[in-house]
């Protein structure tokens, strides 16, 4: 059926070895890449099918490939980010335990589309067991021939490597990734230049995402505009979600780009646990803004998320049930960002370590009432203002929850200011 | 060239112009602390946020590079809330301790405060803490919590002095900048990274807690450490030496020459200065023979002239030698030329002394040549390579054998060149040796006559650096006791031999000069100040083998 | 010149490693990795190795380790108990297996017992939030966590 491409391998047995993924068709796309098409023809499909990037950005993956100079003597690389470290996502955990080859196959391609005759996987350190089996299955495809050289007999060439990152959610911002795998701290680039034109040990690179990659396979063998209709406007093809939180079924959900939050959560994911009701969710990732549960009617892609000021982001769905402490939410969330920024530039170290102290104080009891229209000043203030996205990603969480769930934090600062109260102004100097 | 329009002024400027320098050229001052004109361009601080017309979003007028048409503003209401927003987050964790912050008065966390910010603080939490007072290296003090991680200090060390000593561990606010552990910020250039920190993290230990920053003037100097001629300040501090150990030169800080040095210069240099303020400075004319007596310049100078003459008489012209000194300045110089040669008849004068160790080197900004003004001895002729007479070795032979019996020797410790008993067999076989220097040494010990010249931060003249620029040093403090400039103390001795030298300023010396020599010539006085003049116009020269004590 | 040394085996499987990069500075990681199994702990010591061995200066390798939560510098237990509290977990109570970890152990977060057995670290999402609340055992994830499951694994590895 149409509704599974992916996630059709996650409950055949053995669908990580290479056996079984030829069993079921495996490795006939790039065959047939690699004699009839021409690297452009195999771009110009991608285009068609309105594959976005699916780490987050989603930006249209065949507009990424076309941006690779095509004149460059330097060598191109891919590398595949499987950092996958935004809270609330585990998709590119299945895809590789699982569809392990399908990703192998989906980097062939793209690998050959671009002009690279070296891949890098850059796999997130926890993901030990993982990269483990990346690491065996690559030496299957390299038995059989499909990767090294001359593949499938002809001039094409591939060596895939597997990097395991060690630790830091940052590297999954691209030019992040690409200072680790350098062999740096992850400190993101300025850019200009893009990595298309300046990536990797200064060659053109493409950075994709896991799930992205994995589904160039099917878009070449069946063709851009069908993979394309099988989604919504611009928002082409399936996607996984995941779904976690306080769900019946908490689990990775492959679905048409478009299906509604509600259906995902109510149908698929089996609604909340013991007859709750719902009163947060979280769409893409613990970076996209919250919406209520007035909100989840809303189709699941890009545009319409974008639309209703939040983001698919990774597709990381975290629901959030009436028991929730909406405080003790956003000060779980702003601490992970501020645990994991990287330091270099100013309104995100500074920012994200200062408001995850103002929401433990609240936490504490020790509220004040000016801490929330601080809290909203200080996101706004590392807004747009950073090298890369995580400042955003750590300001978006607080601006969302402290609008949207603006009660629960009066409440908190007004119930707990009994409690250890403090003065309202910081000492002066003056006094 | 492209043209850009920055808050309303149109300017051309070269493509690949960065809009920071773009807007210093329209005389726009955008705020900075991580970006430095000679390190890459990282843009973390973010404090040089800019709106551009068409830009969705501000960006760093560090590195985005300014393009044909681009329209940019940098006082618009967004871009001053993104500077004051960038101010508090850098205060978040500063430990505001100016009060015992050495940075204070110069510190660009309080400059920019005072100019950009001057919010209320809403800071309610508690700081990171990290290591403070940690001495980092033998010119250099560390404070983790002042830091503002602007890597400055990490780019120096790795793109500049190549030492790679300083490292950003950790992440996030608990980034701490560090040295490898067990090792230290030590390298010949460590000075530059307290000069680039913007704030009060790196301070410098010979500086620190000795005098406040606005008490100190600046004069513009040469540094007289090697034959590069980096150009400096001279920070000075005359009214409160009281408060400083009665040094009255505070600091030597480089000042920027895209030809000579940029905006370095080398630890050696910078902390080389404390002879200006030594006891062993000589205060006032003395008399050595028998009990020392101080005297005044006119009988110092009627004395000495008296025995010289009376040398030259009985000994012949053949009989004195004059050592004088790179050192010197091109001024000072010529008039010993004018007085020595030309007026006296001396026909042995030279000023090259070989160290008996070799100067340290490197390919950057440290020359072998530890002396300001070689080049410019050398085309001034007062060299015996540039004339016929003896060199000094020569000359201290002959003296060992009395075939000369006076010495007139500058500046030189002549034992940094020989064997202290070749020097002292030699001076004390004569019958007259006069040492005229800023600071007593092995040599002055040995002289009948010692003469206190002014140190370079109390005269006014010109050095000829290697290439061949001549560039200026300005007389900051006045001279020590009774010192005064070389060239004047030739010009007392010259009236008493009624030789006229008939300057009053050294830049009566300088216009003589030009007229007269003509490497020189042409030379205007005014342009010298600043960033020098090259004699060659920037031809480049073969780096001399010889290398001078 | 460094105190410590690979053994033959670790040496050649670095030699593999830098084979794959067009730079030998991107060896940086997997050479962390290497040296961490071999010598138990990136001490400064190995750190001035890996330097050496990748040819950058140690201080390099010292901001790359410091800044990377996964090497340790210190020595860490036999059981290395990682329990995720982020987002997802924290909604699904991980504050409840941290603390009785924390009591099991004798420990509180981030240390290691004197004996070497045991540490215990509060880590952000591990990425497998549909198991929620979850943990890594050394190279091991554990999901769908209550207290009796957690007792049960102790059990097991003890």
């Amino acid at each position: 059926m149409a509704g599974k491409i992916i996630s059709k391998f996650f409950d055949i047995d053995g669908g990580n070895t290479i056996d079984v993924y030829e069993r079921h068709g495996g490795y006939q796309s790039i065959r047939r890449v690699l004699k009839k098409m021409a690297p452009g023809q195999v771009t110009d499909e991608v285009l068609k099918s309105n594959l976005r990037g699916l780490g987050g950005a989603g930006f249209p993956a065949g507009r990424k490939w076309s941006f690779i100079p095509k004149d460059s003597p330097k060598p191109k690389f891919l590398v595949v980010n499987a950092d996958e470290s935004e809270p609330g996502t585990f998709k590119d955990r299945y895809i590789m335990d699982r569809y392990t080859h399908g990703l192998f196959e989906g980097i062939m391609i793209a690998s050959y589309a671009i002009g690279a005759n070296k891949a890098f996987i850059y796999i997130r350190g926890e993901y030990v067991r993982q990269a483990e089996n990346l690491v065996e299955q690559i030496k299957c495809a390299y038995d059989r021939g499909y990767l090294g050289k001359r593949i499938f007999g002809t001039n094409f060439n591939l060596d895939l490597v597997v990097h395991r990152g060690a630790g830091a959610y940052i590297c999954g911002e691209e030019t992040a990734l690409l200072e680790s795998l350098e062999g740096k701290k992850g400190w993101p680039r300025m850019k200009p230049p893009f990595p298309a034109i300046e990536g990797a040990f200064k060659c053109p690179t493409i950075v994709n995402n896991v799930e992205t990659i994995a589904y160039v396979p099917t878009i070449l063998q069946e063709g851009g505009e069908w993979f394309s209709e099988l989604g919504s406007e611009r928002n082409g093809g399936l996607k996984l979600y995941g779904v976690s939180g306080h769900v019946k079924k908490p689990g990775v959900y492959e679905l048409p780009m478009g299906t509604s939050l509600r259906e995902i959560i109510y149908e698929h994911a089996g609604g909340l646990q013991d007859g709750r009701k719902l009163k947060a969710v979280v769409p893409g990732g613990s970076s996209a803004p919250v919406l209520t549960a007035d909100e989840i009617d809303v189709k699941m892609d890009y545009d319409s998320l974008a639309k209703i000021g939040s983001m698919l982001g990774s597709a990381g769905v975290i629901v959030m049930d009436d028991t929730t402490d909406i405080v003790r939410a956003l000060y779980v969330v702003t601490r992970f960002y501020h645990h994991e920024s990287c330091g270099q530039c100013t309104p995100c170290r500074e920012g994200t370590g200062w408001a995850e102290r103002i929401l433990k104080r609240i936490l504490d009891g020790n509220g004040r009432s000016v801490d929330i229209d601080n809290l909203l000043n200080i996101a706004g203030n590392i807004m747009g203002n950073t090298i890369c996205p995580l400042g955003d990603a750590a300001a978006l969480p607080l601006k969302s929850y402290l609008t949207k769930f603006r009660a629960d934090f009066e409440a908190a600062v007004s119930d707990r200011n009994g409690v250890g109260k403090v003065a309202d102004e910081p000492v002066s100097l003056l006094n | 060239m492209v043209k850009v329009t920055i808050d309303g002024i149109e300017i051309e400027i070269p493509k690949g112009t960065t809009v920071i320098q773009a807007a210093e050229q329209a005389g726009i001052e955008i705020p900075r602390y991580c970006y430095h004109p000679g390190l890459s361009i990282v843009g973390v601080c973010r404090i040089c946020l800019v709106e551009i017309e068409r830009m969705p979003k501000l960006q760093v007028a560090c590195y985005t590079p300014a393009t044909e048409g681009m329209v940019v503003h940098t006082n618009t209401e967004q871009v001053l809330e993104a500077r004051q927003a960038v101010m508090e987050f850098l205060l978040v964790n500063h430990p505001l301790d100016c009060p015992v912050c050495d940075q204070a008065g110069e510190c660009w966390l309080q400059n920019f405060y005072m100019q950009h910010a001057l919010h209320d603080s809403r800071m309610f939490e508690n700081k990171v803490k990290k290591s403070k007072a940690l001495q980092i290296g033998p010119n250099v003090m560390l404070d983790s919590e002042r830091c503002i991680l602007c890597s400055r200090c990490v780019r120096f060390c790795d793109e500049i002095s190549k030492s790679n000593e300083l490292g950003i561990f950790n992440r996030g606010d608990r980034a701490e900048l560090q040295p490898y552990p067990g090792t230290e910020l030590d390298n010949d250039y460590s000075g530059n990274t307290i000069d680039i920190c913007p704030v009060g993290a790196l301070t410098d230990r010979d500086f620190r807690f000795r005098t406040r920053v606005w008490y100190l003037s600046e004069t513009e100097s040469i540094c007289p450490g090697c034959s590069t001629g980096c150009n400096i300040n001279v920070h000075h501090n005359d009214q409160r030496t009281y408060k400083a150990g009665g040094s009255r030169v505070s600091r030597l800080k480089p000042r920027y020459n895209p030809d000579v040095n940029e905006w370095w210069m080398c630890d050696a240099g910078r902390y080389g200065f404390t002879h200006v303020d030594a006891d062993s400075r000589i205060l006032a004319p003395t008399r050595s023979i028998g009990e020392e007596q101080e005297m005044s310049w006119g009988e110092a100078a009627s004395e000495i002239m008296t025995k010289l003459r009376e040398v030259i008489s009985v000994h012949g012209k053949e009989s004195v030698g004059v050592i004088l000194s790179p050192q010197m300045t091109n001024e000072d110089l010529f008039v010993a030329r004018r007085f020595f040669r030309d007026g006296l008849g001396l026909k042995h004068i030279d000023f090259e002394v070989a160290p008996l160790t070799t100067g340290a080197k490197d390919d950057f900004l440290i020359k072998a040549d530890k002396n300001p003004n070689t080049a410019g001895a050398r085309l001034l002729g007062v060299g015996a390579r540039q004339g016929s007479g003896m060199t000094v070795a020569e000359m201290l032979e002959a003296a060992r054998k009395r075939k000369l019996r006076a010495l007139y020797i500058c500046h030189h410790d002549l034992a940094n060149g020989f064997a202290v008993d070749v020097v002292e067999e030699a001076l004390t076989a004569q019958d007259l040796v006069v040492f005229q220097g800023p600071n007593t040494n092995s040599t002055s010990a040995l002289a009948h006559y010692v003469l206190p010249a002014a140190a370079f931060v109390e005269k006014t003249g010109s050095f000829t650096n290697y290439a061949e620029r001549v560039q200026m040093i300005h007389t900051a403090v006045t001279p020590l006791g009774e010192s005064k400039a070389d060239w004047q103390i030739f010009r007392s001795l010259a009236k008493e031999a009624a030789i006229s030298v008939p300057y009053f300023e050294a830049e009566d010396v300088f216009q003589a000069l030009t007229a007269e020599v003509e490497a020189f010539s042409g030379l205007p006085y005014a342009g010298l100040a600043g960033q020098g003049i090259a004699l060659r116009d920037g031809q480049a020269l073969p780096e001399s083998e010889t290398v001078v004590a | 010149m460094s105190k410590v040394a690979f053994s033959q085996e670790s040496l050649s499987e670095f030699e593999r490693i830098v084979a794959q990069y067009p730079e030998r500075r991107a060896a940086m990681l997997p050479t962390l990795y290497l040296a961490e199994k071999e010598f138990g702990h990136i001490s400064p010591e190995v750190e001035v190795y890996v330097g050496e061995l990748l040819q950058v200066p140690a201080i390099k390798v010292r901001e790359v380790l410091t800044f990377y939560t996964l090497f340790a510098s210190k020595p860490r237990g036999k059981l290395h108990f990682q329990v995720c509290r982020g987002i997802s977990c924290d909604l699904r109570g991980c504050t409840k297996i941290i603390e009785h970890l924390q009591e099991k152990l004798n420990l509180n977060s981030e240390e290691t017992s004197a004996d070497l057995a045991y540490t215990l670290s509060e880590v952000e999402c591990l990425g497998a939030c549909e198991t929620a609340p979850m943990m890594q055992l050394n190279d091991d994830y554990h999901g769908d966590l209550t207290t009796e499951t957690v007792d049960l694994i102790l059990d097991e590895k003890k």
